[in-house]
């Protein structure tokens, strides 16, 4: 396979699959369909909307439907909940990692000693892996009863999932660096947790063993059954000698009635199981429960393996065997001692596809086995012997992990475990291998200058962004994207809903986090007019605060002797928080100020009130920004300041201002396009009278 | 996989989402706006909630108004006229649309409408049956009624001469999606028309120093230039150093890259990357996702179609839908 044709796709199709898949689009409409209209959705999510030719017939038939259609990648072997799960909780491994890569990076600037393949960055790494893994399903966790039933061989584990499995295999092979000396037996136990993955499309060991299990209960005497020496003798060759040897214990020969006269078949029933519970195994440790004995050191191992396989093969030409009365314990021991010494015929009629032949060769040929290689050259071998029914995804990426093909692993993880499992595996990935480094961080032309780690990561962003609940994390990989995840951060907050406040809040909490201010300015003018005014304040979006101080003077000056300047009270009030933002909001303010004294002054006449009135009216009328046409207004509505009965308001300053004002605005009439205000006719004589008047009254007093 | 969100009226024609994809906004026949909401921004399911008639002829196409300039829509009407219609909440009344601008014209009709958001301003481009383009402008941020033509031209690269009998059945606009403080105005703009110098698609930048509209780019190879154009639509640009449209004609769709940056004689490099065929013959619509690397497109093959350029930069279909009752 050449990663020209394999891993040349963002989504990587293999080469039969050229064609694209057709998918059927069901909208339930009965035909004929008109026209289709699509739009793109939050995130990936398409959007079709159906139309349909109308039908004269019907009245009340349907015109059409809209259909989302997710393009996600998902299957439905993790419910959305439990996927939502996931993408939550690999959020702060994804970012613990970043961040510590990051000290890294800035570590290794300092000294050259340091690079990211460290000791210690292994350990993070295997951190990682492991928080992952942890959140795909525990599998050891079993629920185990109190009372063991004997006939009980199989565990029920928790589901399985492809996923789990396919985790597994990129920590084994790149994450754990412990594990690579043990990689055989790794796959040991990857295979018997997992086996039942490949039930669905083809017969399994682990399928022999759950149908025995059904039958095993109504056996009466186990050892006739044929089938009872055919499944150990197939668990056997995939190693799960616990499951093997708590089967032999259920041979008859055991049963206390019995034990005197089947002496010698009960000896050699136990000898088979001590022999199998005595396996060496090329590993550390192994879990509770299983069986064999571990050796780290290969010279010992293979000291110990030399020990065994002769005790087998003693064993084997022993003359108990003559004495032996039953036949098919005789025949399904010697089978299984065959098993243990490695013959090609059993092992492969006994296993059911390849990766299950694979591991009987690790396990009774190639005991030896190292590097991948030549555990690559045994796969090629076994999937020539057995092949599977059906192409697995699994299969798929394991055989492009042992052929070190980096592009095909990634294609792989793509494509079988979705935009989730690439991105995160990535990790590991560059991790463990330079040449996926590499691979992974050169910066592509084809993508637009952005490399392929950053790509998975944005598309991965984009399926969390399809979701309402999901959305909220993807700036966490976004922002691990140098190039282009500012720019579809940008794009994802703009989309987002503005007519809810809180999701509104969460929205400006991420501007602010990633100091998106021009977003964070855009998204606020988005809302509603009513709340608009707040928002655009925060947004310091002063041209339009000022259009709205404009119309609300328009609508201020139409009803100005009117009560319901009380509704503009909380909306001035709102604009005046910073009161520079907008030029004519002053102007609002001593409005305001002027009218609450002239309600006061008509409810209680204080003069205080009117002292505060005059101070507003004579603000108002300085105020460069006060429009012209309210200035007749003004003053025909402070008539009652100007004719104040107990002694005159405005100095002579004041006055003389309100009189100039006023010529100001008898010149100004003589142009066409001068707007009269709403007053009555007589409305400037009795302002200029009043002026006067009090021109006079204050001109007396202040002398 | 798919599920259905709304259920469409007998005798709709056009459907738009708004910029959220939270409301659906629909025309019909009978000239009825109707407006899609749901409950919450995490449900997907959408009923109408109000419907108001815009005219007395069929509603032809929809388009949404850039959320920063409130609730409103376009409508482009049987006998070619463009209407405006903006929601309005009023004290204590309920809510209601209500016409806020008719964009007449007497003898030509509207093809399409789109609307470009400025640093500065709101535009609007509509394309005429006559071959002509208009560029309006909103004068007042918070008040859709107010518009000046700011330009008038027609959709060729000489400015000189003048196709006085032109006539379109279609046109397709897309402005460049770029939103920023410094972006200036920009649109790609194809015709179907029985007057090849109109009909390939041209990219048109607003010049501001000199306040015209200039052709910066023309998305056609020469042989190609007559070209009728279905549809086009301008990638968004995340990061790119160039940018990314698509140009529907009866070859195919065409996937251009052009240059950021103008040449010496001020037009932007350009260069067809993959010529697409899939749909048979037209192509009705086409659009580009929120990272601008996934192109979806619908035509009269009836089907969806999905397309992505690979590592080595080669364009392929992704995937397909068949509408199945």
């Amino acid at each position: 396979m050449s990663g020209e044709n394999q891993g040349g796709a963002i989504v990587p199709y293999s080469e039969e699959a050229k064609k694209p898949v057709v998918y059927p689009l069901r909208h339930g409409l009965k035909p004929p369909i008109s026209r289709l209209g699509i739009s793109w959705s939050r995130g990936n999510s398409l959007r079709v909307t159906v139309f349909r030719q109308p039908s004269e017939d019907s009245e009340n038939e349907v015109g059409g439907k809209a259909v989302e259609v997710r393009l996600d990648g998902r299957d439905g072997e993790i419910s959305d909940a439990q996927w939502r799960r996931i993408a939550y909780g690999s959020v702060s491994p994804f970012a613990l990692l970043q961040s510590r890569k990051n000290s890294f990076a800035s570590l290794s600037k300092i000294s050259s000693t340091t690079s990211p393949f460290d000791a210690e960055w292994w350990e993070y790494v295997l951190e990682y892996s492991k928080d992952i893994s942890s959140l795909l399903g525990n599998q050891t966790s079993t629920t185990q009863s109190l009372i063991e039933d004997p006939k009980e061989v199989l565990k029920k584990d928790p589901e399985p999932s492809n996923l789990k499995a396919a985790w597994e295999l990129m920590e084994s092979f790149y994450a754990d660096k412990l594990s690579q000396a043990w990689l055989p037996e790794r796959l040991v136990d990857w295979l018997a947790d997992y086996d039942s993955l490949f039930s669905s499309t083809q017969e399994t060991v682990h399928s022999k063993l759950v149908d025995f299990q059904k039958d095993l209960v109504s056996l009466q005497v186990i050892e006739d059954e044929p089938k009872y020496w055919e499944v150990m003798s197939s668990a056997l060759a995939v190693g799960w000698l616990d499951i093997v040897v708590k089967l032999l214990r259920l041979h008859g020969s055991y049963q206390l009635d019995q034990l005197g006269n089947r002496e010698t078949e009960n000896g050699l029933v136990e000898a088979v199981a001590v022999l199998i519970s005595k396996m060496p195994r090329m590993r550390p440790e192994l879990e509770a429960g299983k069986l064999g004995e571990c050796f780290k050191a290969k010279p010992d191992f293979m000291k110990a393996w030399e020990k065994w396989r002769a005790q087998i093969a003693k064993l084997e030409c022993s003359t108990f065997w003559i004495q032996c009365a039953h036949r098919q314990t005789q025949e399904g021991l010697r089978n299984m001692l065959q098993i243990m010494l490695g013959n090609t015929n059993n092992l492969c009629t006994l296993t059911c596809h390849w990766m299950e032949l694979y591991i009987a060769h690790f396990l009774y040929i190639r005991p030896f086995t190292v590097g991948l290689e030549s555990m690559y050259g045994l796969a090629q071998k076994c999937i020539q012997l057995k092949p599977m029914a059906a192409s697995h995804r699994l299969m798929g990426l394991l055989i492009g992990i042992l052929g070190e093909n980096i592009e095909v692993v990634l294609a792989e993880c793509s494509k079988g475990f979705g935009p989730w499992m690439v991105t995160h595996a990535i990790e590991v990935l560059t991790a463990g291998s330079h040449q996926a480094d590499t691979l992974l961080h050169e910066e592509r032309d084809n993508l637009g200058g952005i490399s392929m780690e950053e790509l998975h990561r944005l598309v991965y962003a984009q399926v969390l962004s399809s979701h309402p609940l999901t959305w909220q994390i993807a700036p966490i990989y976004l922002t691990s994207c140098i190039k282009q995840g500012m720019g579809l951060l940008e794009m994802l907050l703009y989309k987002q809903p503005v007519d809810h406040n809180q999701l509104l809040l969460k929205n400006l909490e991420i501007c602010r986090l990633y100091e998106l201010d021009s977003v964070s300015s855009n998204i606020m003018k988005h809302g509603k007019k009513g709340s608009g005014v707040y928002w655009l304040q925060q947004a310091r979006d002063e041209a339009r605060l000022n259009r709205i101080a404009q119309q609300m003077f328009d609508s201020v000056g139409r009803s100005i002797s009117d009560e319901n300047f009380r509704q503009w009270e909380g909306l001035i009030q709102l604009l005046g928080s910073e009161p520079k933002t907008a030029g004519g909001l002053e102007f609002l303010h001593n409005y305001r100020d002027f009218k609450k004294s002239l309600l006061q002054i008509r409810d209680g006449k204080t003069t205080d009130a009117a002292r505060q009135a005059v101070e507003s009216l004579i603000s108002l009328m300085k105020n460069p920004c006060t429009p012209q046409r309210f200035w007749l207004p003004l003053l025909h509505d402070s008539l009652k300041l100007l004719n104040w009965e107990e002694r005159p308001l405005l100095n002579v300053l004041q006055t003389n201002l309100l009189l100039n004002k006023l010529q100001e605005l008898s010149i100004a009439r003589l142009r066409p396009d001068f707007i009269e205000a709403d007053l009555p006719p007589h409305a400037l004589s009795s302002v200029r009278l009043a002026l006067a008047t009090n021109l006079g009254r204050t001109t007396l007093e202040e002398q | 996989m798919d599920k259905a969100v709304a259920t469409l009226d007998k005798g709709t024609t056009c459907s738009s989402w708004n910029y959220c994809g939270q409301r659906l906004a629909t025309g019909s026949t009978d000239g009825t706006l109707s407006i899609f909401d749901s409950p919450d921004p995490s449900s997907s399911s959408f009923t109408c909630n109000l419907k108001t008639k815009v005219h007395a002829g069929a509603i032809l196409k929809v388009v949404w108004v850039p959320p920063e300039f409130g609730d409103a829509v376009a409508c482009i009407c049987s006998d070619g006229s463009l209407l405006l219609w903006e929601e309005i909440v009023e004290d204590a009344q309920p809510l209601q649309w209500k016409l806020c601008k008719s964009f007449e014209s007497t003898s030509t009709q509207v093809l399409d409408v789109q609307f470009g958001v400025s640093s500065t301003s709101l535009k609007l481009v509509a394309a005429y049956s006559d071959g002509h383009v208009k560029v309006y402008e909103l004068l007042d941020p918070l008040i859709l009624k107010n518009w000046q033509l700011q330009a008038e031209f027609q959709n060729a690269i000489d400015s000189v001469t003048m196709f006085r009998k032109a006539s379109c059945i279609s046109a397709s606009i897309s402005w460049n999606p770029q939103k920023g403080e410094n972006q200036g105005s920009s649109f790609v703009l194809g015709f179907n028309s029985d007057t090849p110098q109109l009909n390939s698609s041209k990219v048109w930048e607003f010049d501001e120093a000199h306040n015209r509209w200039l052709p910066v780019a023309e998305l056609a190879l020469p042989e190609d230039r007559s070209d009728e154009v279905y549809a086009v639509a301008w990638a968004l640009n995340i990061g790119r150093p160039y940018e990314v449209i698509a140009v529907a004609t009866q070859k195919g769709i065409a996937i251009w890259h052009v240059g950021a940056n103008p040449e010496l004689d001020g037009r932007l490099s350009v260069e067809k990357v993959a010529l697409l065929s899939g749909h048979g013959g037209e192509v009705w619509q086409m659009e580009w996702d929120m990272s601008g690397t996934t192109l979806a497109t619908t035509g009269s093959d009836g089907m969806v179609r999905l397309w992505q350029s690979n590592l080595n930069g080669v364009w392929d279909e992704q995937a397909a839908f068949q509408p199945t009752a």
